[in-house]
């Protein structure tokens, strides 16, 4: 539900791992290397193949 | 179930309630995360102290409250001076926010600078607790919606949500319209459902947040903060009876999965 890993295949930005994840609307935190991130604050950073992802859903209560 | 590892708990305080025991929180993390260090950060802005850093934090505060509950929020025009001085005197604890509604994503991702860059990580739970009600948008109905808490780093619990988001029963609210059409004392009101909801300055508001503090814990564990037991304490209540139920009136406190996986300590990273 909440948090999920994602190996990356091959190159690509963030921006084109968010459209190819349909998660352009949805509230997200990225991890990579052990640094968190808001995606739309790095949409240029290119992602690696073999790169971990851990994409952290933002989960509202109530 | 898949189960992250967890290093550090630490609580914060921007503006909370006066019922709010944040020691009592901590206290209660301890006894059922032993393994896990509690810290108690006090105000986040206080790691912040420079004037100028304050005045652009509250500017940034008064562009994320939300004027029309069905006109999604665009960081659009500056705020006026009076709303900045009105947020600054709300970080320096001069002043208690009431009857303002904000973005619950935006005041988050703002919550998120407050932390320290090495600690922005799932091993380390950031929970801040506020008085500020937010709310978060829904396409569905496009519209707002009130809310007690949003997971992520950092999670963050509001006392005001605890009230006011929970629907009260449908009988009160029919009541409150006849009250109201009569001139009546809604306190009498109030006095009548006694105990039926959460209130301002509910004395069970500690034991009550302790439950939702669980519920960020459980999201940096497994990801989900939530439970489908009403019965335990991580489900999320859509109304006051729902979450009196599972905070305050249930024979047990988590469900049987969610009791194994507490006693099992598997995830403390510091033993």
């Amino acid at each position: 539900m909440g948090i999920e890993k994602i190996e990356i295949k091959e190159d690509k930005t963030i921006k084109e791992l968010i459209d190819e994840l349909n998660l352009s609307s949805v509230p997200i935190l990225l991890e990579l290397d052990g640094e968190i991130f808001y995606p739309d604050e790095n949409y240029g950073k290119i992602l690696k193949a073999g790169d971990i992802v851990v994409v952290i859903r933002i989960v509202a209560g109530g | 179930m898949r189960v992250r590892r967890l290093n550090k708990i630490l609580l914060y305080d921007e503006g909370m309630a006066q019922a709010l025991n944040i020691e009592g929180i901590a206290e209660y993390l301890r006894k059922k995360l032993g393994k896990v260090e509690v810290e108690v950060r006090g105000n986040p802005f206080a790691l912040y102290p420079l004037q100028d850093k304050i005045s652009d934090y509250a500017r940034r505060i008064a562009s994320i409250k939300i004027q029309d509950a069905t006109r999604r929020m665009s960081l659009g025009p500056e705020p006026l001076y009076g709303e900045i001085e009105y947020e600054k005197r709300r970080i320096l604890g001069k002043t208690r926010a009431f009857g303002v509604l904000y973005d619950g994503l935006e005041l988050q991702r703002l919550f998120f600078e407050l932390i320290p860059e090495e600690e922005r990580s799932l091993e380390f739970v950031h929970i801040f607790f506020t008085n500020r009600l937010f709310a978060t948008w829904e396409e569905s109905d496009k519209r707002y919606h009130a809310r007690t808490s949003v997971y992520g780093i950092p999670s963050v619990i509001s006392t005001t949500g605890l009230v006011e988001a929970p629907a009260r029963p449908r009988e009160y609210y029919l009541l409150k319209q006849q009250y109201e059409m009569l001139g009546k004392d809604l306190l009498e009101l109030k006095d009548r459902f006694k105990g039926i909801f959460i209130d301002y300055e509910d004395e069970r508001l500690t034991e009550v947040v302790n439950g939702y503090a669980m519920q960020a814990v459980f999201y940096s564990l497994v990801g989900d903060p939530f439970c489908q037991d009403k019965g335990c304490r991580l489900y999320n209540a859509h109304w006051q009876e729902e979450l009196v139920l599972a905070q305050l009136g249930s024979e047990y406190e988590f469900c049987p999965r969610h009791a194994k996986l507490l006693e099992d300590g598997e995830w403390a990273l510091r033993r």
